[in-house]
């Protein structure tokens, strides 16, 4: 039985007979899993156009640039042509179509999982809860959007090599009638 | 089936491609969508008995609305054997008569419209506007 196996209960008296059940050690089986990013879809490719399906900006058409340790893609509008900043996105609210736009590799320390991650709102206690935050914050911080601009400064000027790329990448993905997203090629 | 007098008739007039035998049609439903074949003999009212040894039909049995009707027409006997079919075909060359006409420049046309991605439904839109809008 698996409880052999895994040891999962642990007995600290020895033998068969004569062992009490209550005197035993439970402990939880060993986790042996290692966590591995999420397989990136063969379609994705650095460069590739996706359609982001969620979200905010559901609907629009954005560069990927690489997969995170996370498992998240790494995608950036660019900022300038459609207003998407460099995100993180999850795989499956994405769909990849067959449009790859030549990039350079794009080798950024700044680009991991920690720079985009939510800051946690202090908590506040039981006196300041009801005092209203009165510190100017902006809420996109400048290291952002310096990170934003030495990004796209790479990528644009390769969007712009493309005929009608920009306008692609500024325009809306939408089904018109008689479209059926099974049916389409992307 | 039209007798020659309805024939000489109607072709003057109203209908020009008769359910015959001999006659190429196109196959639009199916298995063997795309391809043309020969209707071969007529079993009843719906079902015709086709083929088409140079375009990869098999000989067989198809429903009347599975199928279109093309102008072109060859001259074979009624029930007669694939070989004979595929001789006659070759003969008139049929294969390439059929690829200049403009059902199957249509259809040509569709499946590259199928083959378009996302950007490339993009760009025909665009391009689409701007040529209406002159």
């Amino acid at each position: 039985c698996k409880q052999q196996h895994d040891q999962a209960v642990v007995s600290t008296q020895s033998g068969h007979y004569g062992r009490d059940p209550t005197e035993d050690v439970k402990r939880p089986l060993t986790n042996r899993r290692k966590v591995k990013p999420t397989k990136l879809r063969s379609s994705i490719k650095p460069g590739t156009v996706l359609i982001l399906l969620a979200g905010a900006h559901r609907g629009k058409r954005v560069i990927f640039l690489k997969q995170l340790p996370s498992g998240l893609l790494l995608v950036t509008g660019p900022y300038k042509i459609n207003g998407v900043p460099l995100r993180r996105v999850d795989q499956a609210y994405v769909i990849a179509t067959s449009t790859v736009v030549e990039i350079p590799a794009i080798a950024n320390d700044k680009l991991t999982d920690a720079m985009f991650k939510r800051k946690a709102k202090p908590t506040k206690n039981e006196r300041e809860m009801f005092i209203e935050n009165t510190s100017e914050e902006p809420k996109i911080s400048a290291e952002r959007i310096a990170l934003q601009k030495e990004v796209d400064a790479v990528v644009v000027p390769a969007v712009k090599k493309v005929e009608m790329l920009p306008s692609y990448l500024r325009s809306k993905f939408t089904l018109t009638k008689g479209q059926f997203p099974h049916q389409l090629k992307f | 089936i039209q007798s020659n007098l309805s024939r000489a008739i109607f072709c003057k007039m109203l209908y020009q491609r008769f359910i015959e035998v001999g006659r190429v049609c196109y196959i639009r439903i199916g298995d063997h969508t795309g391809k043309i074949c020969t209707v071969v003999d007529l079993v009843d009212q719906k079902h015709l008995l086709v083929d088409g040894p140079t375009s990869g039909v098999p000989r067989c049995v198809l429903r009347l609305n599975q199928v279109s009707l093309t102008d072109l027409k060859i001259d074979i006997p009624r029930g007669c054997k694939s070989k004979k079919v595929r001789s006659e075909l070759t003969k008139e060359d049929i294969n390439a008569k059929f690829l200049a006409t403009s059902l199957s420049k249509k259809a040509e046309g569709k499946k590259s419209k199928a083959l378009l991605g996302d950007f490339g439904r993009f760009k025909l839109r665009v391009s689409k506007t701007t040529l209406n809008r002159k």
